[in-house]
């Protein structure tokens, strides 16, 4: 009687060491997804793909992994991120075989003996694959594919349940990321139409917003300016000129020296810009690199005379940028200058005109611009 | 054998816990309540104390201050362990003496690098 309660009570001890080892197993998970649906928050769709990536490999311990994403246009899903095996480039075709199928239909596939399919040939040296549809809120927007575990061991219950939780979270990122990358597409774009709109006003600055931009953008990567920043720096040095849509096209076209008056129109176009994008509120410090761009670093600019780093670093950096571009350009007024010698007036008035920590970044860069130039 | 006394009101915490730090070699006393705790590690000698922020009773920040005030066991290292993500909780905990502020969930494979981490393997 006494060894069967032994018994009974060692079955139980050991019963209850499993349960607690799957609790650990399962709150490690938990703890995963839970700061997963926090990392994936304002991340790029590649961003979120190489952690799920890296996430998937690592707790399911396999040799392949492979993201696969939709694209409706094409009608294919592509090959968005890989390790292991899986061939980088690697794409199907709506007519192809069981990835699109299983993308298509939602549905989750194990085959833990590939070779005894049809499908024997999709992936040389793996055994076993594990498809995981990537359920976005209304439809499928890809697939995660993984292959084999390093252990040899198929793919249990317990990975089928992490790899949909896993999967279902970063779909719903990846979606959203992608409204997001679409919305700004479109305002970009919003953004480019109308900054031709007013350069096709004369021919002398057509193409000049999109240099300065190209320029803006090289010499604050060489600043060390992080992503958001820079990203507000091309829709500002994109607008930089937005005033100019106030300033009189005989001004603008004038083949010859401008008068006082003329001057002090055309130098309004920096005022007008800001004003024009005042209602953006949240934009203050795009409208700002716009209202004080012709500001100088000693002081004597137009308008507020605003004084070294006074000035915001997004007019100091455009201030640079456009002068070169203005340099290099030809006006109805006078040729353009050679590239040396606009190089030479950058450095001439760094500490008057610009800051000389910009013209340092510009002179580290400069080389990098000439493709874009617009005298080459 | 180093010893880690764990304080926590949820009883699976405890578990996973006790399963994954034993399993490491650590000897682990755990308690669900702040009675005893003082005496606990003036007896026991804990290498570590992992004290959950909410307990029944007294807050863990309490605790922690009278642990820091005593002398005799201010010296042991702390992390403590809660469901609150704030930052201002986690100055507030730091302020106390806490050498790691664990938001929950958290992975119970990454508290035992940190363990080691600070006191060793076992």
């Amino acid at each position: 009687m006494n060894n069967k309660n032994n018994n009974n009570v060692e079955q139980l001890k050991k019963d209850l060491r499993l349960t607690v080892e799957e609790l650990s197993d399962a709150y490690e998970e938990i703890s995963l997804l839970y700061h997963l649906s926090q990392t994936f928050t304002g991340l790029t769709i590649d961003q979120i793909c190489d952690i799920l990536l890296d996430e998937v490999e690592k707790m399911l311990d396999v040799k392949t992994v492979a993201v696969m994403l939709r694209d409706e246009d094409k009608n294919e899903a592509y090959t968005a991120v890989s390790t292991g095996l899986w061939p980088s480039d690697m794409i199907f075709t709506k007519d192809d075989n069981i990835i699109w199928n299983n993308t298509e239909k939602n549905r989750t596939r194990i085959f833990n003996n590939i070779k005894d399919t049809p499908y024997g040939n999709l992936l040389p040296g793996i055994n076993a694959i594990f498809i995981c549809p990537l359920i976005g809120k209304q439809k499928s927007i890809g697939t995660i594919i993984t292959g084999e575990k390093n252990s040899g061991e198929e793919f249990s219950s317990h990975d089928i349940k992490f790899l949909m939780a896993i999967s279902s979270q970063a779909a719903l990122a990846i979606e959203n990321a992608s409204l997001h990358q679409e919305l700004e597409n479109f305002f970009l774009g919003t953004v480019t139409a109308f900054v031709k709109a007013i350069e096709s006003r004369t021919l002398w600055t057509y193409g000049h917003s999109e240099r300065v931009t190209k320029y803006s953008i090289a010499i604050a990567h060489e600043l060390g300016k992080d992503i958001h920043f820079i990203e507000k720096l091309r829709i500002c040095a994109l607008l930089h000129d937005i005033g100019k849509i106030a300033t009189p096209i005989e001004i603008l076209d004038k083949n010859g020296d401008l008068t006082n008056d003329e001057s002090i129109e055309l130098d309004q176009h920096s005022l007008t810009g800001s004003v024009i994008l005042g209602d953006l509120k949240p934009f203050k410090d795009i409208i700002d690199g716009i209202r004080y761009h012709h500001e100088k670093w000693d002081g004597k600019g137009v308008h507020e005379k605003l004084k070294g780093k006074g000035i915001p670093l997004m007019a100091r950096i455009i201030s640079v940028a456009d002068s070169f571009d203005a340099m290099t350009s030809d006006r109805p007024y006078r040729k353009k200058m050679s590239i040396d010698q606009a190089i030479k007036e950058i450095v001439k008035h760094s500490g008057r005109q610009f800051d000389p920590g910009i013209v340092k970044a510009f002179m580290k860069i400069k080389d990098s611009l000439l493709p874009f130039a617009s005298n080459v | 054998m180093k010893k880690v006394l764990v304080v926590d009101d949820e009883p699976f915490i405890l578990m996973i816990i006790e399963d994954k730090l034993t399993k490491a070699g650590y000897k682990v006393i755990t308690k669900r309540t702040t009675t005893d705790i003082i005496d606990c590690i003036k007896s026991d000698k804990p290498d570590l104390l992992i004290l959950d922020w909410v307990l029944p009773g007294k807050s863990g920040i309490d605790i922690c201050n009278e642990i820091k005030q005593n002398p005799e066991i201010s010296s042991i290292p702390i992390f403590m362990l809660t469901a609150k993500g704030h930052e201002a909780d986690e100055e507030l905990g730091f302020k106390c003496g806490v050498e790691h502020y664990i938001t929950k969930p958290f992975s119970p494979k990454a508290l035992l690098h940190l363990i080691e981490d600070m006191i060793g393997k076992p």
